[in-house]
């Protein structure tokens, strides 16, 4: 093995060691903007009783306005009926709840798309 | 280069989107005041420009952004939250509208001189006069009063013509002293149209539709913005905002004026110690209301008013020690098989007072002992209130089975009741004084019971007079329907357990002092005159209320009215380039 193909190993070896520490870090980032803007109203550690609204551990394929223990308003039943979390659904949610469930109690509107690819890294990693 | 232009080009680098401040959202911020010389101050420095900047997408920022827009001003709001509604989300939203329409259409009669006199004893009682030519109000506190009578019914038809905030009148609701000689009402309460019939959810549906209304009719709102500078130009006038995000920092200009509302101090505890006369652990304001304004406005030399208040109401101890941002007050005190009882065991209050008069029971002082006896007091209730009164409304402690019950202490027996109260006491010993439940408690605690009960089987509270008041009934809360009962607040507590038992200690919903405005909203300096361009409504500014809750919806119809006066003076101001 020569010198520069070593060097190209270790090279290669860094980048892939770099792709996961960059995802980590994007995760932690993720964090952090979910706690700043959600955790008024949400828990997000399995098992964590529910706030103001529900717990979110398992969000994402779960029957939307359906926890056990958490009351959702009528509004938001009717809205959701049937509806399953998904990231399309997710996205829509966080984008204006109102569109998404008229008499929703949770009104929130966030029409930066990079702001809630972030919300959305961190919520789809609850499982 | 020359001076001039190494300080534009510092200034462009700031106008160029926004200032990356390396660890946004995370640092306390400045808050303050920034100066800018006439060359800076000009329109290329910042990053949006606007007529009104309303700071605060609350209860009092969306109704001032509507009233601004509707003038046809350009207006954005700048809400600190990632959710608008700040404190008056959580809030039943009631609003105390004197003389309001549907009274005027009902033919209720609601005179200004019955509002003022009825205003003027409650604030101020040791100067209440009747005969006085302003009722022994100062004339600070009479202009501002006379401006809630004058402006919240108009505030509020044109809230509700706009669909804004359509709301139902709730004519049987009387005022907390309707009784209170010949001078209190009964018929100023509206509410939001579309709430529920307990009307405890107004709050998320006002929200609903002042913010549905804001955005249809094209005011600019922002969330996770926070307004920590206002900017000054060299001739002291208000011209601006400075603004922080997870971005960074940017600039906004405000052609006429900024109107702050960015709620009171509950959740800065610096402040709180400092200003409140009495040592509250928290309260139930929006974690964001952390006194910017009272900061911010430091450095303008304003005069801060009524800042030892606040609006009061009991809350659970053990979930403002915790923070729980969910902790929504004890608005009414669920239960008729229930007692509050003092360390020692025995009773010591109406635990049917209406909230802000409650809550100031917790803060009586034992001068002998130094110490405040009732700081935390201890909801005791049997199955038969957790079957008939658990509620998840009007932050009652009584829950719902399968709802967060973590405050509430649970007992086989008395005595198993008073042992795990004494174990959860001492969790808390760093925050409650090291308080322990006393010897004697157990025999004090039967003998409160026996007492008690009689007065329940009688209708008659011999002690503290619960249930006399119209008040007492209307916040009574689910119990069960006993016929032919005297009074519906009180039930002989079973002699078999199980028992429960909550702490529970007096808080705020927010507090009430802030700098002292005019009865058009402009914060005044020390001379009473108005910082050209700066507005405050709402719990960020002084009330003139003193320590006084006149009745439900006593914190919001005010504030529309103020809203809807500030918005039209700040529609007057000249626009300053």
């Amino acid at each position: 093995m020569t010198l520069r193909t070593i060097a190209a190993g270790v090279l290669v070896a860094a980048l892939c060691a770099a792709a996961p520490l960059r995802a980590a870090d994007d995760l932690a980032a993720a964090k952090q903007l979910v706690i700043r803007q959600c955790s008024q109203c949400h828990t997000f550690e399995k098992g964590e009783k529910h706030g103001q609204g529900p717990n979110l551990f398992g969000l994402i394929g779960r029957e939307a306005a359906a926890v056990n223990g958490f009351v959702f308003s009528d509004g938001m039943k009717e809205a959701v009926k049937g509806k399953v979390w998904d990231t399309a659904l997710l996205d829509q949610w966080l984008t204006d709840t109102l569109s998404v469930a008229p008499k929703a109690q949770m009104i929130y509107f966030q029409d930066d798309e990079k702001v809630r690819a972030k919300l959305l890294r961190y919520l789809e990693s609850l499982e | 280069m020359s001076n001039d232009q190494a300080k534009q080009g510092k200034a462009d680098k700031s106008r160029r989107g926004f200032l990356k401040a390396a660890t946004a959202g995370t640092a306390a911020a400045t808050l303050g005041a920034v100066t800018l010389d006439s060359k800076d101050a000009n329109a290329a420095n910042f990053d949006a420009e606007y007529d009104v900047v309303v700071c605060g997408g609350g209860g009092a920022g969306l109704p001032a952004a509507l009233f601004s827009r509707w003038l046809g001003n350009k207006v954005a709001v700048y809400e600190k939250a990632a959710t608008l509604g700040g404190t008056s989300f959580k809030a039943a939203y009631w609003y105390w509208v004197p003389n309001n329409a549907a009274m005027q259409k009902a033919g209720i009669p609601d005179s200004k001189e019955h509002f003022l006199k009825y205003v003027a004893r409650l604030t101020q009682p040791q100067y209440f006069d009747p005969n006085h030519p302003r009722y022994g109000l100062s004339e600070w506190e009479y202009s501002m009063c006379e401006a809630i009578y004058d402006s919240s019914w108009i505030g509020t038809e044109l809230l509700s013509e706009k669909g804004a905030l359509p709301y139902r009148h709730v004519a049987p609701v009387p005022d907390y002293f309707a009784e209170m000689e010949t001078i209190g009402a009964t018929g100023r309460v509206l509410f939001p149209k579309d709430g529920a019939p307990s009307m405890s959810d107004g709050g998320q549906v006002a929200t609903r539709t002042l913010s549905t209304a804001c955005r249809r009719d094209g005011v600019t709102v922002r969330t996770s913005h926070r307004v920590q500078k206002v900017i000054l130009n060299d001739k002291g006038e208000v011209i601006g905002v400075e603004v922080k995000n997870d971005d960074g920092v940017m600039r906004v200009k405000a052609r006429k004026a900024v109107i702050f509302a960015t709620g009171g101090f509950t959740h800065d505890p610096e402040l709180r110690k400092n200003f409140l006369s009495i040592p509250v652990y928290g309260g139930c304001a929006a974690m964001t209301n952390e006194g910017d304004f009272v900061r911010i406005s430091s450095t303008l030399g304003v005069q801060l008013r009524n800042m030892n208040y606040a609006w009061m109401c009991p809350i659970s101890f053990e979930k403002a020690i915790a923070k729980d941002p969910s902790m929504i007050g004890c608005f009414s005190v669920a239960g008729d098989s229930m007692v509050f009882v003092d360390k020692t065991g025995k009773r010591v209050v109406n635990e049917k007072l209406h909230y802000n008069e409650l809550a100031q029971k917790f803060f009586e002082w034992d001068g002998a002992n130094a110490q405040f006896p009732y700081l935390i007091l201890t909801s005791i209730w049997d199955q038969r209130a957790q079957d008939n009164s658990a509620s998840h409304e009007y932050g009652r402690l009584i829950v719902p089975p399968g709802s967060d019950d973590r405050h509430v202490i649970k007992g086989a027996t008395l005595e198993e009741l008073a042992a795990n109260i004494d174990a959860r006491l001492q969790k808390y010993a760093g925050q409650n004084g090291a308080m322990r439940i006393s010897a004697d408690y157990v025999q004090n605690l039967k003998a409160t019971i026996k007492r008690f009960n009689e007065f329940a089987k009688n209708g008659k509270d011999l002690d503290f007079h619960r249930g006399e008041r119209g008040v007492d009934l209307l916040f009574n809360g689910n119990v069960k329907e006993e016929p032919n009962r005297k009074n519906p607040t009180m039930w002989p507590l079973s002699d078999q357990g199980p028992y429960y038992a909550a702490f529970v200690t007096g808080g705020t919903l927010d507090t009430k002092g802030g700098p002292k405005t005019n009865p058009e909203g402009q914060v005044l300096d020390i001379e009473d005159k108005p910082i050209p361009g700066l507005y405050g409504v709402g719990n960020c500014v002084a009330s003139a209320s003193g320590r006084a809750y006149w009745a439900g919806g006593g914190t919001l119809g005010p504030i529309i009215g103020f809203a809807y006066r500030a918005a039209n003076a700040a529609h007057k101001e000249p626009v300053r380039s």
